[in-house]
């Protein structure tokens, strides 16, 4: 086999493709590839490639005889692999059935057992809001926790601060921040003023990240902010993106009410990262510190999960519950973000089967999963995952797993939460404090009864202003996106 | 397509919880609701006789239900599972799941959010949550806030109001 993919995902096709599908698949792929007709240098070698695919895969011996070689080599590769994955399903079998019907997967992804521990070298760049709405208590606090971060930086490790306004300058570079008293007095100069425009600080803040990166180094960016964007959401999302090309995570803080969480999110769920919503400033500290934690202890970076769905099926949600929930896009690849020592990914996803006859069994998906080992001694190889399920034409009557209900649970919750904001947007006050209220009944018999409270208060709100306050949305979107945290799983 | 129990919203075979109300869809049979015309009712009514279920009646699919003893109506319990008990009131938002109010609930001294009805696998629980006046389990006192076991038949008063538990989960 040549390259590192299967003939199968070469010419695009599923493990159970028909001769039929197979044909139509090649005719298409050499059409493009044709070497009279192809532009790209290096399609000529894929178009051989795809020949050499199809003439294996169209003759039925040659097929099983390579399906068998495929099975053994995966086999192989997911001994040899860096991460281990456990897949729970919604239903055991699949129903067959003439209407769509959704299934769940719930993906727990660890690292193997036998990737030695190393503490990754720390490249990190904290990006830090000063415009006029930071000064005061929100900027001693931000000052304070950033010095805590500084001293605890190892001998390897990079770090730089930025601060940016409508403007970003490099406040404390990566030579100067084992220095603390020069630090700190860099710091003390730092004055609240201006806009805010996140583009420009992040800007900043990737490159001086680039410039640090090592093969050993994980890096990563913290934005802290308490105000919206002036214009440059596209910059942003842009950067968000190469950040996530170059390996480099991005946590956001959003402190107080006013800033933009949809689009903290989107930079978040693009680079594998995550926000987190602070009403005071006094916790930032320990957030620091726990996200600077939680970096040392990074075995694999930038987990990707990649590859194909069955043909049979759409992926419709997909949502990270550990180690921080956030929902993710609704396209392969996904970004999980970092893996810990002992620590584990886990993702739901949520996929709707198209009608489905009997057949011998359903291929839902291939997927691959991989990331940035740091050690360079080890041969690091993916996981290829695939996932098929057994076709039955009685219903399960067992339970569903209960890691999925419960979760699922908790992000009907969040769902409500979404959809009643969307209402109030578009102007549906009624239906949205309706929603609210049935909320504020969920949380409560969940024993959440300070966000039942909240989610009550926001339903008297909007029936008054129609409108909901910024912090209450704010308060009832992390509220209720924490409760899949593991500490609140246990008291249910 | 299957229904929600509590609001009635269409989803997906297999979905989990109600994407309009978050309630629990788990319970729901995994097969599509099925719509037969009249004439399809009478011809079988015809056919079969309808059975005549064990002990108390209990309506649509529900596992679990309480019979108020004072008036004799049933209120079934299902989509969910755990089920606060209480009366409603005019400014208040939180409804429970099981609302007394039209039982006389006030003046027999039921709490707003009396008690809870926790299922579970095999197993039914009372909590009493705090209330006013208290929760009676056939006749004793139990304990606020502690899970106490109940089954089938069990007379469950809440402040003076008496309610029996009816339960397809007979063990």
């Amino acid at each position: 086999m040549s390259g590192d993919k299967d003939y199968y995902s070469l010419l695009g096709v599923s493990r159970n493709a028909t001769q039929e599908q197979i044909r139509r698949a090649y005719r298409e792929a050499a059409l493009r590839l044709h070497p009279d007709r192809n532009i790209d240098p290096g399609e000529t070698e894929i178009f051989l490639d795809v020949g050499q695919a199809y003439q294996t895969l169209i003759d039925p011996e040659a097929r099983a005889a390579y399906d068998e070689e495929l099975l053994s080599m995966e086999e192989e590769m997911i001994e040899k692999a860096c991460f281990r994955c456990k897949v729970l399903h919604s239903r055991r079998k699949i129903l067959i059935l003439d209407e769509p019907q959704v299934h769940y997967l719930l993906l727990k992804l660890r690292t193997a057992e036998h990737l030695p521990e190393i503490r990754p070298q720390i490249n990190i760049c904290i990006v830090i809001d000063h415009s006029t709405s930071m000064r005061g208590q929100r900027m001693d606090q931000v000052r304070s926790a950033v010095l805590t971060i500084l001293g605890d930086l190892h001998e390897n490790d990079s770090a730089s601060v930025i601060a940016f306004s409508d403007r970003a300058e490099v406040i404390v570079s990566p030579d100067q921040s084992k220095d603390l008293h020069s630090a700190r007095a860099r710091l003390s100069l730092l004055q609240a003023g201006g806009g805010t425009e996140i583009g420009q600080g992040m800007q900043a803040g990737l490159a001086e990240l680039e410039r640090q990166m090592t093969t050993e180094s994980i890096s990563h960016l913290i934005l802290i902010t308490d105000g919206r964007t002036y214009g440059d959401e596209d910059l942003c999302l842009e950067l968000a993106s190469q950040a996530h090309d170059k390996s480099i995570s991005i946590n956001s803080v959003g402190i107080g009410a006013d800033w933009n969480d949809r689009l903290l999110d989107e930079i978040a769920s693009r680079t594998g990262g995550n926000v987190v919503f602070l009403s005071t400033p006094t916790a930032v500290t320990d957030l620091l510190h726990s996200i600077f934690d939680s970096l040392s202890q990074v075995v694999a970076a930038n987990v990707q999960l990649a590859g194909g769905i069955g043909q049979q099926l759409d992926l419709r949600s997909a949502f990270r519950i550990c180690p921080d929930p956030i929902p993710l896009g609704d396209s392969l690849p996904l970004s999980l973000g970092n893996l810990v020592r002992d620590g584990s990914i886990e993702v739901l996803l949520e996929l709707v089967i198209h009608p489905i006859t009997e057949m011998g069994a359903l291929s839902i998906a291939h997927f691959n999963v991989s990331g940035d080992i740091f050690s360079s001694r080890i041969d690091c190889t993916d996981l290829p995952l695939a996932i098929i399920s057994d076709i039955t034409d009685s219903p399960d009557t067992e339970p569903p797993e209960s890691d999925i209900v419960d979760a699922l649970n908790k992000i009907a919750m969040y769902r409500l939460q979404e959809k009643a904001r969307h209402e109030a947007e578009l102007g549906q006050v009624k239906q949205a404090a309706r929603r609210l209220e049935n909320l504020a009944t969920h949380l409560l018999s969940y024993g959440e009864k300070e966000l039942a409270k909240a989610a009550l208060n926001e339903a008297v709100r909007l029936n008054h202003t129609r409108r909901l306050s910024s912090e209450g949305e704010k308060t009832l979107k992390y509220g209720t996106r924490a409760l899949l945290l593991p500490a609140k799983t246990g008291d249910s | 397509m299957i229904e929600c129990p509590v609001c009635k919203h269409q989803e997906f075979v297999g979905t989990l919880y109600c994407s309009e109300c978050g309630a629990r869809l788990v319970s729901v049979s995994p097969f599509p609701t099925v719509s037969i015309s009249r004439d399809d009712i009478s011809e079988e009514a015809m056919v079969t006789k309808p059975t005549v279920p064990e002990g108390p009646e209990l309506t649509s699919g529900a596992l679990i239900g309480l019979r108020v003893l004072s008036s004799g109506d049933v209120i079934s319990l299902l989509g969910r599972d755990n089920y606060t008990l209480g009366r409603s009131g005019k400014s208040q938002a939180i409804v429970p799941d099981a609302d007394l109010a039209a039982f006389d609930a006030y003046d027999e001294g039921v709490s707003r959010l009396h008690a809870e009805i926790r299922v579970q696998p095999d197993i039914i629980y009372l909590v009493d949550l705090d209330s006013a006046n208290g929760t009676l389990l056939n006749g004793n006192h139990i304990n606020p806030q502690e899970p106490t076991p109940i089954r089938h038949g069990d007379i469950i008063q809440l402040g003076r109001m008496r309610l029996q538990l009816i339960s397809r989960l007979r063990k």
